[in-house]
């Protein structure tokens, strides 16, 4: 009898493991950087897949501008993921060099007639530039007090973006920047905007996926373990996390490029604290240290706030309490925490099933 | 020789701003001497003050001091309630959670209060009328001479509190070693509770005391928490003193600067200031044990 209970508990294991790993397809992989396999797998070609194929399912042009908007806030966290969820640092001002590349963009097509393309890498060396020389005096901070630095930085450019108006174009900001243009295809539409912004996504997730794997990636986490340990096994310390904010910077202004050429304007309300403390968000919500956990909350923090915005007055107070929320149930991350409550659960489930049947 | 006249005018001012700035800081300090917490939702504190002070006074027709000290419960119970709904759940949090925990939460207060109280600025009038005063050639108004003796008056409770009261005593043992807080029997959250309260009130005093002075909209108090806050890294970070002379340093250089510069970079001076004391002296003019913790 005992034993016949046992065997069908094995089964049900079995198909539990079974809805678990097919699970585990779709969901990110919460500690991506404690397994052996950096090498693409077939979940990533899933992912590709989906990516290429997701626009022509739904062919609404408004989902196919809010997969824009999510994959350039997927960029912007891909950036942040190196400095907060890998090396470990705070940043709050990561929405400057998003401006940073998005007026350099801007500036360089319509003053200057530079071909977007040659402007798109000029914006993410700007911002790098202009990282490693807010960088270089702010890092030796930490906490608290780091977060605090780069938060005043984003306000000093706001500042500056706002009253410099002979450069910038002050609050009103630049208007009629070109679309983006390769050779002689404009990318005109929502749907060939989708497919540049996601590619460059996705070349971006390779090149952080290398990066991550190299020495410099292991040093990241070295350096947000301890940086005294880090320090004594040969690891200069504030060039590492130099070099993880210039990253960050980096990818942030590719991001802003491809922004200013998306939305043809540039106004400094975009690049406000809000879009700063968004972009933490979803470093947050897609888990510490973990790849493609951002751009999972950067598609849903894009989702959110749409949806959202037809609540008009209640939208902010909402999104304020939903943040909160978030923040208290997935402190580590989404995927993470999903996984871990599923886990909990079927296995929960199982055992109740068991110890009912034997009490009978 | 237009601007030696001016100048005067410009530094009773800037000590104007430096006492709303001083008693914000003094806020944090509050905190951060109780839990090691920063509270960026301390602005909204402020702006929510005037704003409930206002609504009394306008919409219910309470006397002005009644509507006041209503005020000042109503903010304190949000205060509490902000530690018992985001800070107490999120009490084993990382720093960087919590710090966006009491971002949203100002996110939330500062928007929810544009739907109850309107989206337009809003102006009490000044206690003392309003006349001013002249001292050498300098006007003056009444108001800003409250505010100056109202910070101190503050300055001097938290002083006593922290320094004569067992609950002052119990609260900084809980900041600076919580395992030997536990040991003696302090409760750590309680402590960061009744923190919350005072931080959460004396916000709202200050809230009181410049919306005569300025329009206050329901945006304006995130700019003002966060000089607060720099204005208390500026002086020391988690010392009384120290938060008083920041702040005042802080409101006399943004008053001075408008002599100089265009007003519109205003608000990048005081962010400037901040990078630039993070850089040489990071402990504060003042310097202070407790940056030397392990938190930082």
């Amino acid at each position: 009898m005992v034993e016949r209970i046992h065997q069908d508990f094995r089964k049900r294991e079995i198909l539990y493991s079974l809805a678990l790993w097919l699970l585990s397809l779709i969901l990110p992989d919460p500690q991506l950087h404690y397994r052996r396999e950096y090498r693409l797998r077939w979940r990533d070609l899933f992912y590709l897949l989906a990516i290429l194929l997701l626009p022509l399912l739904f062919s609404d042009p408004h989902f196919h501008h809010l997969m824009v908007l999510a994959g350039i806030h997927g960029i912007l966290a891909l950036g942040l993921t190196l400095f907060l969820g890998y090396a470990g640092q705070i940043s709050l001002g990561h929405a400057a060099f998003f401006g940073i590349g998005t007026y350099t963009t801007a500036i360089l097509t319509t003053r200057h007639g530079w071909p977007p393309f040659l402007a798109f890498w000029a914006s993410g060396m700007v911002a790098s530039i202009f990282a490693y020389l807010i960088g270089k005096p702010l890092l030796k901070l930490k906490g608290y007090f780091l977060a605090l630095a780069t938060l005043g930085f984003g306000e000093i450019f706001l500042v500056l973006i706002k009253e410099s108006a002979s450069l910038t174009g002050g609050v009103i900001g630049i208007f009629g920047i070109p679309w983006f243009r390769i050779g002689g295809f404009v990318f005109d539409t929502y749907l060939k905007q989708y497919y540049l912004v996601w590619i460059v996504l996705v070349g971006l997730v390779l090149f952080t996926k290398n990066l991550i794997r190299s020495k410099v990636g292991r040093a990241y986490m070295a350096v947000a373990t301890s940086e005294d340990a880090a320090s004594s096994v040969g690891i200069h310390v504030s060039r590492i996390k130099l070099e993880a904010f210039m990253v960050g910077a980096f990818y942030a202004g590719l991001a802003g490029s491809l922004f200013a050429c998306v939305m043809s304007t540039a106004t400094p309300e975009t690049f406000s604290l809000n879009l700063s403390v968004l972009i933490v968000m979803m470093v947050i919500l897609g888990g510490m240290g973990n790849l493609y956990g951002p751009i999972l909350g950067a598609i849903f923090l894009t989702w959110l706030i749409d949806t959202l915005a037809q609540y008009q007055d209640y939208s902010l107070p909402l999104y304020g309490v939903i943040l909160i929320l978030l923040l208290i149930f997935f402190p580590d991350g989404m995927g993470t925490r999903l996984r871990v409550r599923l886990i909990y659960l079927i296995s929960y489930w199982g055992r109740k099933k068991r110890r009912e049947k034997v009490n009978l | 020789m237009e601007l030696l006249h001016i100048i005067p005018q410009f530094l009773i001012s800037g000590l104007t701003f430096g006492a709303i700035y001083s008693l914000v800081a003094l806020g944090f300090v509050t905190i951060a001497r109780a839990s090691q917490i920063i509270n960026f939702a301390q602005g909204e504190f402020v702006m929510l003050g005037g704003m409930v002070t206002f609504f009394f006074i306008k919409n219910v027709h309470l006397p002005y001091l009644l509507s006041a000290f209503l005020a000042i419960g109503v903010v304190i119970c949000l205060g509490f309630l902000l530690h018992l709904l985001v800070i107490y759940p999120l009490r084993k949090a990382s720093l960087p959670i919590l710090l966006l925990a009491t971002l949203g939460a100002s996110l939330f207060l500062s928007s929810s209060s544009a739907l109850f109280f309107g989206t337009l600025p809003k102006a009490l009038p000044p206690f003392s009328g309003k006349d001013l005063l002249e001292i050498g050639g300098v006007s003056l108004s009444a108001q800003s001479l409250f505010v100056l003796i109202a910070t101190f008056f503050v300055l001097f409770l938290l002083y006593i509190l922290s320094h004569y009261t067992h609950l002052g005593k119990a609260m900084e043992a809980s900041s600076t070693d919580p395992l030997g807080a536990d040991l003696c029997g302090i409760s750590r959250h309680l402590m960061t509770f009744l923190a919350f309260g005072v931080c959460s009130g004396i916000g709202a005093l200050a809230g009181i005391f410049i919306t005569p002075l300025f329009y206050v909209s329901y945006h304006s108090g995130t700019l003002i928490g966060l000089k607060g806050f720099i204005s208390a890294v500026i002086g020391g970070w988690g010392k009384y003193g120290g938060a008083i002379l920041g702040g005042f340093i802080l409101g006399v250089a943004e008053s001075l600067s408008i002599a100089f510069i265009p007003a519109g970079y205003k608000d990048g001076v005081a962010f400037l200031i901040l990078l630039l004391i993070l850089y040489f002296r990071p402990k504060g003019i003042l310097g202070s044990p407790f940056m030397d913790s392990r938190r930082w």
